[in-house]
């Protein structure tokens, strides 16, 4: 009976080592697929970033790329090409629209890359980059 | 006259743009105006043939070289007015009609159209701002790409020139929806080359035609200059405006000049 016992503890420990075994053996395959998937990824980030098209010129405001822009936001940017660097109050007195609603523009043109920003002492100018 | 640029702009080539562009700038020399005139048809300039005989030096420097941020645009400047008995001033801007320039103003990046457009507008400060010039003729190249749109949105106004063949036609109302009223610029139609008949018609049935384009097009129109022959077959060099002012195709054009004047 003890002998039994025995005998049918070791199966046990003999089949639980070699489910740990497969396992381990599963998992470092799946860690060897990991590592290939994030090494493909990484060189297709790189490929990405060096491509011609993803370069932040797909960001220029030149005339056929403000064709998409909304309306409300093609103005402010026209305004800014009339006036060169220009504060909110200035793009405001261009296109007869209020200071806040050209603030408001023209940090949303910044956010997506459009035009830049700059403070010169108190004042914040927009301008085409 | 308030200062203002005015651009000429066509759907395709062979309207009567840079006609009405050089005939509109003499007519406001011979007004006593200060006219500056460029030719931004890079793709096919023709202004240095036109103007030849009345260019006393040889052109350096051209608006190739400006807009490539070679020189400035006074460097470019030829004042022609002398040439046409005027003590006012008509500066010339020319593209340089090389294959080799033609063919270095295409295909350039976004980036430098950028450069371009604020070329452009920077040619009001300089003119109006450091020199007396009362008005800039912008002549354009047909159709829509970047030489083209960026000339129009910097100037003030814009006459689209169109004849009736339908196929101007029908470029021109894609022009005004796809362009123009996106960018909300200011254009009006100058109908041009209509039927050799019309050129007899009376004022109202001009006007007639005048309106019902005006209907098709959903814009002003300026104008309608029938097709004169003689105005075709004016030699490279002289002007009608000077050779025969009292030609009709003068009187027409002085009135669409009038008509701008107050645009």
């Amino acid at each position: 009976m003890v002998q039994a016992e025995a005998n049918k503890k070791s199966s046990d420990s003999l089949d639980v080592q070699a489910l740990l075994a497969k396992l381990i053996e599963e998992v470092q395959q799946i860690n060897q697929k990991l590592d290939k998937i994030l090494s493909v990824q990484k060189d297709f980030v790189q490929t990405f970033e060096k491509t011609e098209w993803n370069k932040p010129n797909t960001l220029d405001p030149d005339m056929l790329s403000l064709m998409g822009l909304p309306s409300a936001l093609r103005k402010t940017v026209i305004a800014l090409y009339k006036l060169g660097n220009a504060t909110a109050e200035e793009l405001s007195s261009e296109t007869k629209r209020l200071r806040a609603v050209e603030s408001a523009a023209a940090n949303q043109l910044v956010r997506i890359g459009f035009i830049g920003k700059k403070r010169e002492g108190r004042k914040v100018y927009f301008y085409i980059k | 006259m308030e200062r203002k640029v005015i651009a000429t702009h066509s759907s395709r080539g062979g309207t009567g743009k840079t006609t009405l562009a050089t005939n509109l700038a003499i007519t406001y020399l011979n007004q006593g105006l200060n006219v500056a005139l460029l030719d931004l048809d890079f793709r096919a300039p023709s202004m240095l043939s036109l103007f030849s005989k009345k260019i006393q030096m040889p052109v350096t420097k051209w608006l190739n070289d400006f807009m490539l941020g070679e020189c400035e645009l006074e460097d470019v400047l030829v004042d022609v007015a002398a040439g046409f008995g005027s003590d006012g001033k008509l500066l010339l801007g020319l593209a340089n009609p090389s294959l080799e320039a033609i063919k270095s103003m295409t295909g350039r990046s976004r980036a430098w159209e950028v450069g371009a457009a604020k070329k452009l507008f920077s040619i009001r400060h300089t003119l109006f701002d450091r020199t007396d010039i009362d008005c800039c003729i912008l002549d354009t190249s047909p159709g829509i790409h970047y030489s083209s749109i960026n000339s129009v949105v910097s100037s003030d106004v814009t006459v689209i020139v169109s004849t009736l063949n339908p196929v101007d036609v029908a470029g021109v109302k894609n022009m005004l929806a796809e362009f123009y009223e996106e960018f909300e610029k200011r254009a009006v139609i100058l109908i041009n080359k209509t039927f050799p008949q019309t050129r007899f018609w009376p004022e109202s049935k001009r006007e007639e035609l005048a309106d019902k384009m005006e209907k098709v097009f959903g814009h002003t129109v300026i104008g309608v200059i029938p097709c004169y022959c003689d105005v075709l077959e004016t030699n490279s060099g002289s002007f009608l405006v000077v050779e025969q002012p009292d030609h009709p195709f003068v009187k027409d054009l002085q009135e669409v000049a009038k008509k701008l004047e107050t645009m």
